[in-house]
């Protein structure tokens, strides 16, 4: 791995900021293959063109679940980092211990998994983790939730120094979310820079997202190791989904930043900012932090009203940032004279999934829906919508944005549309799946769902090879990047 | 306050919640033991601390770096008392509660108060978002417990304590909260102003690339 | 940084952890009764020769018990909870041992801490369970002091419950056949009881 290493002033060898990120997409391009590569074992298994023992297969489901979910957060904080870096005073050192706790974690993690055969699914709902039926042991299940706690101390710090960096320039994370501007209080051009204002929502959300998740991780591991220690599993599976769905529904405000700065590089239009953009980060804000409770609508013994919170919160939830970055995204790039390279369509396909992966998002967010829909492959057909088509799009756009000083994009463009057919390809499986009542979460699949399971099978393999080469081409770039400068249009 | 008056006011402090009258009341319940005796001897530390802090002898000041040891030392303590073990001996024997009642102050509140200061603005969140949890993890342990932890408290004075815990580490979480969100601190400017400079002379140590 | 630093931060680690390690027995119990039980199995302790009075009220002392294993556990008789189920517990362990009545060294004792338990109130609780002296003796200490002494030799804590009765614990304690207090168990478990008796009825 290529890395600028500098001589500090003080004596010391640092690695540069921009080093650094580039160290971060390294890991994510790796990791991002490898858990495709099992996602794809799950689906090759599920068509029955190979042949998965069923434990194995919730193992691997377990890997590549907190494996995605964890790599997902590492890259998109990594896009975040380097554009609010602009801004703020911002750690190089905090931002390295992080990648370097999230390597411990994910070792934990995969030998909890792969040498433990943890597979109790990524949301380690308790008591599950303790219930093993002799499939694995109590320190494999200890070696994944500890694996967890790393990860989460590393973010933990990550934000918190974030934090710090932009309450070093505005009075109160309030200000720098554009609040005042929000409601009209103050002038929107006066107001903090796109990257501030999404740093500032993600970081509020993921911090008080990673306090909740330590306490249930704390109480989960007391419980391993002296079972007679109990707690109300309903409470736990809120305090779960609460530092769950936060943590993965942040990865895409963190990435979205991508869209904020690398297409005005190429439109040589600037992203601006009026009071309905602040409005719409301030009510996603608000709504990331109260949707949660859309993951237990199947859940009869929650109160009927926060239910109907969660299905209502869940229809509003993505809509406002979306609305104002979609059609952001539209006056940045109508009649801009832009040149379409592989590193923009890749930002502008970004927006496109997560628009259309919210639509069946929705749909599973409503209460008579979900009591059908929930426990099929529509589910996953949803999150691999805008998470592979959405967030996984916008962070390879930054990869390809960052490795990407010179105009030669044949290759590239070859990945870029054999990761976009093939994904849609794979989504759409997925949700015509799942619309089939395909039950989600099943090793082994039935004669009729294997059509499904096939086309999805040939999708996934299609849209990996697209990624590989993106990423092979992120590689071959990174040498000369790490001395670049961003492009500047 | 001058140095002087203010170590009156702590030692009369502390000799007030010795005393039986306070000392008894405080500790028949296991939420008022938790959640208000101990903090306010650990407050009175702090106090204390305030008192000592010209006088802190140069040693010290440089080997408490960015506050580390001193925290730690308030980490363990305070594991230490949270112990139901360590709460049922502090009742049976008034010896064990001497015990608690000096190291609390000297050595959990003392270092909270001197170390504090010296710790960096990432430090001290990195504790807040330590703490708070885990306050709500105990809390949440105390109500899931099967059979009674302490032997001098009932299982429904231990699951108060449970409560009063959680509730607190709500009230604590969302103070900080709101504080970060107005941008509340006791000296906001000035520390502001301070770690902005800083943070620019880091980035210039780090040599990278040079903020767009 | 000083060089003070590392130095300092190591005193306050290794005092920190010495003391947490210290009062949990090497972070193996956090609770008094953990402790307690943990200390036991350690090393059997001496339990004062108490005298007591039975059901019958035929006065005697732990003293007598010497040769046999004994299970105690600590009652008051109007209790409507957890005293009912010992109760229920000794019953099934004196199930157990009743085919080999006479072979087997062990016998039962319940002990009322409640001074205002009388003779008659005794006899009441052990006919519920069918109790009797002396294989299953109910028995109140002779005087004050000396049930202050026993409830302070096994660790047993009594405070009131708010409603007019009591808390306390509700360990079964095993007494092995040298008179000392070799093992502190989980009620619950009578099949447990009867092998801890056996195993500590020889002397």
């Amino acid at each position: 791995m290529t890395m600028a290493v500098t001589a500090g002033r003080t004596g010391r060898t640092a690695i540069s900021p921009r080093a650094a990120v580039l160290a971060y997409l390294a890991v994510a391009g790796v990791v991002f293959l490898l858990m495709m590569l099992l996602g794809l074992t799950m689906r090759l298994a599920q068509a029955q063109w190979i042949d998965v023992p069923p434990n194995f297969f919730y193992v691997v489901m377990t890997m590549h679940g907190a494996g995605m979910v964890g790599i997902a957060g590492l890259s998109s904080a990594a896009v975040m980092w380097h554009f609010v870096r602009r801004h703020d005073p911002v750690s190089t050192a905090v931002f390295l211990t992080n990648l370097v706790f999230f390597l411990i974690g994910a070792v934990l993690i995969l030998g909890a998994g792969f040498i433990g055969g943890f597979g109790a699914a990524w949301t380690f709902l308790f008591p599950l983790p303790a219930h093993s039926g002799g499939l694995w042991s109590v320190n494999a299940a200890a070696s994944y939730l500890i694996g967890l706690i790393f990860i989460g101390v590393g973010f933990l710090l990550l934000h918190l120094d974030i934090a710090r960096g932009i309450l070093s320039k505005y009075h109160g994370l309030g200000a720098a979310l554009g609040v005042k501007q929000a409601f009209g209080l103050a002038p929107a051009e006066a107001g903090p820079p796109p990257a501030v204002t999404a740093s500032t929502m993600a970081l509020i959300a993921n911090i008080l997202g990673i306090v909740v998740g330590a306490a249930v991780l704390v109480i989960s591991l007391v419980n391993l190791y002296v079972p007679s220690f109990t707690f109300n599993t309903l409470a736990a599976k809120n305090l779960i989904y609460y530092f769950g769905h936060t943590f993965i529904n942040v990865t895409i405000y963190m990435a979205v930043i991508a869209v904020y700065e690398i297409l005005p590089v190429y439109s040589h239009r600037k992203w601006k900012t009026n009071w309905a953009f602040y409005l719409a980060w301030v009510l996603s804000t608000v709504f990331v932090l109260t949707v949660y409770t859309h993951h237990l609508l199947m859940d009869f013994a929650m109160p009927t009203w926060t239910l109907v919170a969660g299905q209502v919160i869940s229809w509003l939830s993505g809509l406002p940032v979306l609305l104002v970055t979609a059609f952001g995204t539209l006056t940045v790039v109508y009649r801009s004279g832009l040149r379409w390279n592989p590193a923009a369509a890749l930002v502008f396909l970004g927006v496109a999934g997560w628009a259309i992966g919210v639509i069946p998002a929705i749909a599973d967010g409503t209460i008579a829906v979900n009591s059908v829909m929930h426990n099929t492959q529509w589910v996953p057909g949803h999150f691999h919508t805008y998470l592979l088509l959405g967030m996984v799009a916008m962070v390879l756009g930054f990869m390809t944005y960052l490795t990407n000083p010179q105009p030669r994009y044949g290759f590239a463009w070859l990945g870029y549309w054999l990761y976009l057919v093939g994904g849609v390809i794979f989504v759409i499986a997925f949700l015509l799946a799942g619309a089939a009542s395909v039950p989600r979460r099943y090793a082994v699949h039935v004669a009729q769902w294997l059509p499904y399971d096939r086309i999805g099978s040939i999708g996934a393999a299609l849209a990996i090879a697209g990624v590989l080469i993106l990423v092979v081409r992120f590689f071959v770039g990174m040498r000369t990047a790490v001395l670049a400068e961003d492009p500047i249009g | 306050m001058s140095t002087r008056r203010l170590l009156i006011a702590a030692c009369g402090f502390w000799l007030v919640l010795w005393l039986p009258p306070a000392r008894s009341a405080l500790e028949s319940d296991m939420a008022l033991h938790m959640a208000l005796q101990m903090p306010l001897l650990i407050v009175l530390g702090v106090l204390l601390a305030a008192a000592a802090r010209h006088d802190e002898p140069r040693w010290l000041a440089s080997a408490d770096w960015l506050g580390i040891p001193g925290i730690v030392a308030v980490v363990l303590g305070t594991s230490f008392w949270m112990l139901p073990l360590a709460l049922d001996q502090a009742i049976a024997d008034f010896r064990f509660d001497l015990v608690k009642f000096l190291t609390l102050p000297i050595l959990v509140g003392m270092p909270l108060g001197l170390s504090w200061r010296r710790m960096p603005p990432l430090g001290r969140a990195f504790i807040w978002a330590n703490f708070i949890p885990k306050l709500g993890a105990v809390g949440g342990l105390y109500l899931g417990a099967p059979t009674r932890l302490c032997a001098y408290y009932r299982i429904d004075q231990q699951e108060l304590a449970g409560w009063t815990l959680i509730a607190v580490a709500i009230a604590l979480g969302i103070t900080w909260f709101i504080a970060a969100f107005i941008g509340w601190t006791p000296s906001c400017a000035q520390q502001a102003s301070r770690h902005s400079a800083e943070g620019a002379g880091r980035q210039r140590a780090f040599g990278g690339a040079s903020a767009a | 940084m000083t060089r003070s630093f590392p130095v300092l931060l190591a005193l306050v680690l290794a005092t920190g952890i010495a003391a947490l390690s210290f009062e949990t027995d090497g972070f193996r119990v956090v609770t008094s009764a953990g402790a307690r039980q943990l200390s036991v199995e350690r090393a059997p302790q001496i339990v004062p020769n108490a005298g007591l009075i039975d059901q019958d009220g035929t006065p005697f002392t732990l003293g007598a018990y010497r040769g046999r294993a004994v299970l105690v556990d600590f009652i008051y008789t109007r209790c409507p909870t957890i005293c009912g189920v010992l109760g229920d517990d000794f019953a099934h362990v004196l199930q157990a041992i009743a085919p080999r009545q006479s072979g087997a060294p062990v016998d039962l004792l319940s002990i009322s801490f409640d001074p205002t338990d009388g003779r008659q109130a005794l006899r009441l609780y052990g006919e519920r369970f069918g109790a009797k002296a002396p294989c299953w003796r109910i028995a109140a200490p002779a005087d004050a002091q000396t049930r202050a002494a026993l409830l302070r030799s096994f660790g047993v804590v009594v405070i009131p419950d708010g409603m007019g009765g009591f808390t306390h614990n509700d360990a079964v304690y095993v007494i092995d056949a040298r008179g000392r207090l070799a093992r502190i168990l989980d009620r619950d478990a009578p099949g447990q009881l009867v092998s801890a008796a056996l195993k500590v009825a020889a002397p």
